[in-house]
């Protein structure tokens, strides 16, 4: 798949609001939303379960908030909240342990044959692996990107980065991570050493 | 252009403008480099892209899920003010209990409070005694609210902490406690405690408030105020700690836990009130089991009900100053409301605004009657007959109780019930009435009949006809093989619909055992097994797919209907409780929507043992009509589920009368003797109406009984020797009235003749009862006969019925307050509230 051809998720307009309609709206982001924003909050939280209560409380506020603010740009707030519920989180908590790449690449989706999903899970494991080695913000600009399939705009908008920031991190991910791939230079300051 | 430029990239992605993106492939065009570095963009974008949506997710709980929905709905009624959206900082995330630590941390002074007064202490001392163990240390106890001491029955080892103060003590069932840590001992561990437990009222809601304040600095200290209740019985438990004044208070606290000890996991309700972020580090521990049993946090699947973020609950305000409330809500809230054991409810919050969302689902309002499509049938009172033209009344029992819940939602929701709505029968029979039980080795039913005047025409005669089921001891009732079929049509796409159905599903679903088999059928457009017959114990399994209902699509029953009746019927349990339980809103609207059809489907399963209980959910287009013909016809109940608490009613409190059927086809026959009667007229029962030789006819099909049911009728008889006309008939022209009735020199008032089958037999069997009046005054009877005298009063004066007489609200009132008994359950005080809501929406 063509990176550029990805469906940006279309943003559930709201008009003419009856509770009805309000409740579908809510109903409609939960279903479109829900998954992806716990699997983002996870991020943040290393665990599942805080990372469904700030997706729980996400769509909490939605309900009480004005929705005739959000509801042209839902995804970004969705996000943008969820974020800063997670993070609340992470201060709350004790430290929290990092979620382990390993970990994250046995998590990851079956596939048919168990030699594919070997295979798979490697390669899935060397990216996420990769991944682990980019800075905090580089990281998460690439999971709101191609996880979450925000815009530049959107990323922004959640992280409260300008866009032009966003397409820059984004830029030096993507070229540290394709790189890594092709045991290219290693950019890693302390891996420099080891090799 | 270098290929370092971020450009690249954004194009790549296709974040370039249109306009952009044109005039970067001009360059693009000129730059073979370029290009190269666009497609190995584009390259890694994929591999990152397949790499991280291979990544698992993890959708919501479907009780967070469902919390959601239902503050979406409620939201709109008040959100839209605007300002009290800013909630959001109460809500605090409680992580399930980790490890064991934190007891052995914990507790120099454990305060139990008993809400629920004296009663308690007993189960008090026993937690306090699990928790000094626990502990090693002591354990005071501080009993009732009410005085809110020390309870000498446990005299502490040591005093108090000064700091302890039981400051504020609204009601009797509610505990408020205010702990003040600036004062307290440095380094002193301290657990507060607020609990408490009544046995005998299962209903019973406990509440406790803590507010916490001051600054703990010592490590060594460790905060685990909690809840605690000891009573097994207790249905709810709220609690609600106030931390917005409790500055640096955790800092050095180990970990809050909140302890409690309920029948239900469901019930369970915490409210962490307060703002948490500046206090960070501490651990909150959930411990459903108090002292006892640990739970890991992989364990917390069984709590994931829990609702962490706050319950409201309603209340509302009577003339009287009197509260009440029904069932809980749960939405995202920041405050918590209240409570009672007998009834008399008191909150701990202020009262909610009249506008707020009432307990019990809104039913749909009815602008011109545009948008509700309720259905029901109408009835006409039954009107007095004249004992020398028919002596004989004859009726099927029923022991339905939906019509009372279902008013309960529009009383509850401030609106005046359609008269049709209102089945006397059905609002008597709601309640448990403590009638003897039949004799072993007889029959499974025992007549009982009583009379007195009756309280709105004190001439007549109330005669009070009822049966009592025999019990089945829940734990030696035959096997089920049941098949719930679900309604998961777009229409019940409400919290009030699905949410609930899953959730009584789940509460029946626990009752079962190992012998129990259980399968889930859905339709919605088609039908589909979304359970096979499984049996009970793998609650994992059945828990599993119960969660995994979702609504969509529309109705189409009679597909569903056959599909669950062909389960049933593979996995047939002779001498079993083979059993459909219809979930619905009878909303069928798809294919062959013909009642016609439906009834022959269900009467030719009930023919083979199959019985059918239909349960109806929500409102708006509820067809009460077509759901209680179709249970009629299927040897079935009918229940009307407008709340959590009614669920537990129907699946857990009298769960062996709803799926255990005793007797089948219970028919009803009374003679009155005319020497001593001269008219009378049955009181409810309209539908049920039989011919007098359908009374000895077993084809004729009639109400079934289940296990521990009573039933209650009320003929009001007009008695010999008083000026009585039959209103509104004139003389007869061929006949002389009678000079004297040709009568057995009987002192007996009538007989009540019973005919009923055995489950599984074809042939009736017979019983009867002769009853002599002893001429009672209305205040000389049985509590029971008062309390039930005084719910069909309400029913006439409700249905404005022709016959009510001098009934009116303040009467019933009167009657059911002194009448209350044990109040088994909660439900005759909930009455009392029902009765001020209909006088306020009457007027």
């Amino acid at each position: 798949m063509n990176a550029r051809q990805l469906d940006k998720p279309e943003n559930t307009r709201m008009s003419d609001e009856t509770p009805d309609d309000r409740q579908q709206w809510i109903r409609a982001l939960l279903e479109r939303h829900g998954s992806s924003l716990t699997r983002y909050a996870r991020t943040f939280t290393g665990d599942w379960e805080s990372a469904r209560d700030a997706v729980q409380e996400t769509f909490l506020r939605l309900c009480r908030e004005d929705t005739s603010k959000i509801s042209d740009h839902p995804t970004p707030w969705l996000y943008r909240v969820c974020r800063s519920r997670a993070l609340d989180y992470l201060r709350k908590e004790e430290p929290m342990t990092p979620v382990e790449n390993s970990q994250l690449a046995l998590e990851a989706a079956p596939e048919s044959s168990p030699s594919a999903r070997l295979e798979k899970s490697e390669a899935v494991g060397s990216v996420l692996e990769i991944m682990e080695a980019l800075p905090a913000n580089q990281k998460e600009v690439v999971r709101l990107k191609f996880q979450s399939e925000l815009s530049y705009k959107e990323i922004a908008e959640v992280t409260g980065l300008t866009v032009s920031n966003v397409g820059y991190l984004l830029h030096v991910a993507l070229k540290f991570i394709r790189k890594q791939i092709r045991g290219e230079g290693e950019l890693l300051p302390e891996s420099q050493g080891e090799t | 252009m270098n290929p370092d430029d971020p450009k690249l990239t954004a194009y790549a992605l296709g974040e370039l403008s249109e306009e952009e993106a044109i005039e970067f492939e001009r360059i693009l065009a000129q730059d073979k480099g370029l290009r190269e570095a666009v497609d190995e963009i584009r390259e890694t974008a994929d591999t990152v892209l397949t790499a991280l949506g291979g990544e698992v997710a993890s959708a919501l709980t479907s009780e967070q899920e469902e919390q959601i929905i239902t503050t979406a709905i409620e939201g709109e009624a008040g959100a839209n003010a605007g300002a009290n959206a800013e909630a959001e900082a109460k809500i605090v995330r409680v992580p399930f209990y980790r490890n064991a630590t934190y007891l052995s941390m914990a507790a120099a002074a454990v305060m139990l409070l008993s809400i629920l007064g004296a009663l308690t202490v007993f189960n008090d001392i026993r937690k306090a005694d699990e928790i000094a163990r626990n502990n090693k240390k002591s354990v005071y106890i501080v009993d009732t609210p009410t005085n809110a001491g020390v309870d000498l029955t446990k005299p502490p080892p040591s005093p108090l902490p000064e700091a302890v103060e039981v400051a504020r003590v609204e009601s009797q069932v509610e505990a408020v406690v205010d702990f003040d840590f600036d004062s307290a001992s440095p380094g002193e561990a301290v657990t507060v405690t607020a609990g408490g437990g009544n046995a005998s009222v299962p209903e019973a809601v406990a509440v406790a408030k803590i507010s916490l304040a001051g600054d703990i600095s010592s490590d060594e200290t460790a905060i685990s105020p909690g809840f605690d209740i000891g009573g097994t019985e207790i249905d709810e438990l709220r609690g609600s700690y106030d931390l917005d004044d409790a500055e640096g208070l955790i800092n050095g606290a180990e970990n809050i836990a909140i302890l409690a000890n309920t029948v239900n996991d469901e019930s369970l309700g915490v409210v962490l009130d307060g703002n948490l972020s500046s206090v960070p580090e501490q651990e909150i521990v959930i411990d459903l089991d108090g002292g006892g049993r640990r739970r890991s946090e992989k364990d917390s699947g069984s709590l994931s009900s829990i609702k962490l973020d706050s319950y409201r609950k309603q209340a509302r305000n009577s003339d009287e100053g009197r509260y009440s409330f029904g069932e809980i809500q749960e939405f995202a809230s920041d405050s918590l409301n209240v409570v009672t054991n007998s009834g008399v409810v008191t909150t701990a919050f202020p009262i909610l605004p009249p506008e707020s969302p009432p307990p019990y689902p809104m039913p749909t309002p009815v602008p011109g009657g545009e948008f509700n499509t309720e259905v029901y049938d109408s009835i006409v009172d039954n009107p007095f007959l004249m004992v020398e033209r028919i002596p004989l009344s004859t009726f099927s029992i029923d022991v339905d109780t939906a019509a009372y819940a279902n008013i309960r939602r529009f009383l509850t929701a401030n609106q005046r019930p359609p008269k049709d709505a209102v089945r006397i029968e059905e609002l008597v029979n709601y309640f448990p009435y403590e009638y003897a039980l039949p004799e072993e080795n007889e029959h499974p039913l025992k007549i009982n009949v009583e009379a007195a005047s009756a309280p709105w025409q004190a001439e007549h005669r109330l005669v009070r006809v009822a049966l009592k089921g025999k019990e089945i001891d829940w734990e030696e009732r035959a096997a089920s093989n049941v098949v719930f079929l679900l309604d998961v049509s777009g229409s019940m796409n409400s919290p009030n619909k699905l949410p609930l159905v899953k959730r009584s599903m789940e509460l029946l679903t626990r009752k079962f055992g190992q012998r129990d088999r259980v399968a889930i059928v859905t339709y919605a457009g088609q039908s589909q097994v979304a359970l096979p017959s499984t049996t009970a114990d793998n609650t994992e399994t059945v828990l599993h797919a119960i969660r995994n209902l979702n609504s969509g699509g529309s109705t189409h029953a009679s597909a569903g209907i056959e599909d669950a009746y062909k389960i049933a019927e593979k996995h047939f349990i002779k001498g079993g409780n083979n059993r459909v339980i219809l979930c619905t809103d009878g909303d069928f609207n798809v294919g062959v929507t013909n009642r016609g059809k439906l009834v022959d489907i269900i009467e030719a399963k009930a023919k083979k043992g199959i019985f059918l209980t239909i349960l109806g959910f929500g409102m708006g287009n509820y067809k009460d009509s077509t759901l209680e013909e179709l249970s009629n016809k299927g040897n079935g109940n009918y229940g009307y589920i407008d709340s959590l608490r009614e669920a537990r009613k129907v699946f857990v409190e009298q769960v062996a009368g709803t799926m255990m059927t005793i007797a089948k086809d219970v028919k009803i026959q009374v003679e009155f003797n005319p020497a001593k009667v001269q008219a009378y007229r049955l009181i409810g029962y309209e539908n049920r109406h039989l011919e007098a030789q359908d009374f000895n006819d077993d084809k004729k099909d009639a109400g079934e009984i289940g296990a521990g049911h009573t039933v209650t009728a009320f003929y009001e008889v007009v008695p010999t020797g008083i000026e009585w006309e039959a209103p509104g008939i004139d003389p007869l022209k061929y006949q002389k009235p009678a000079v004297k009735p040709r009568v057995t020199g009987s002192e007996e008032m009538l007989t009540v003749k019973l005919r009923y089958k055995q489950p599984e037999a074809d042939t009736s069997s017979y019983l009867d009862l002769a009853f002599v009046d002893s001429g009672k005054g209305f205040e000389e009877a049985t509590e029971d006969f008062r309390f039930a005298a005084g719910v069909a009063a309400f029913g006439m004066v409700l249905r404005d019925s022709p016959f009510k007489g001098t009934s009116a609200f303040a009467m019933v009132r009167s009657i059911a307050e002194n009448a209350q008994g044990k109040n088994r359950g909660g439900y005759r005080s909930e009455f009392l509230y029902l009765i001020d809501q209909a006088e306020m929406v009457t007027q």
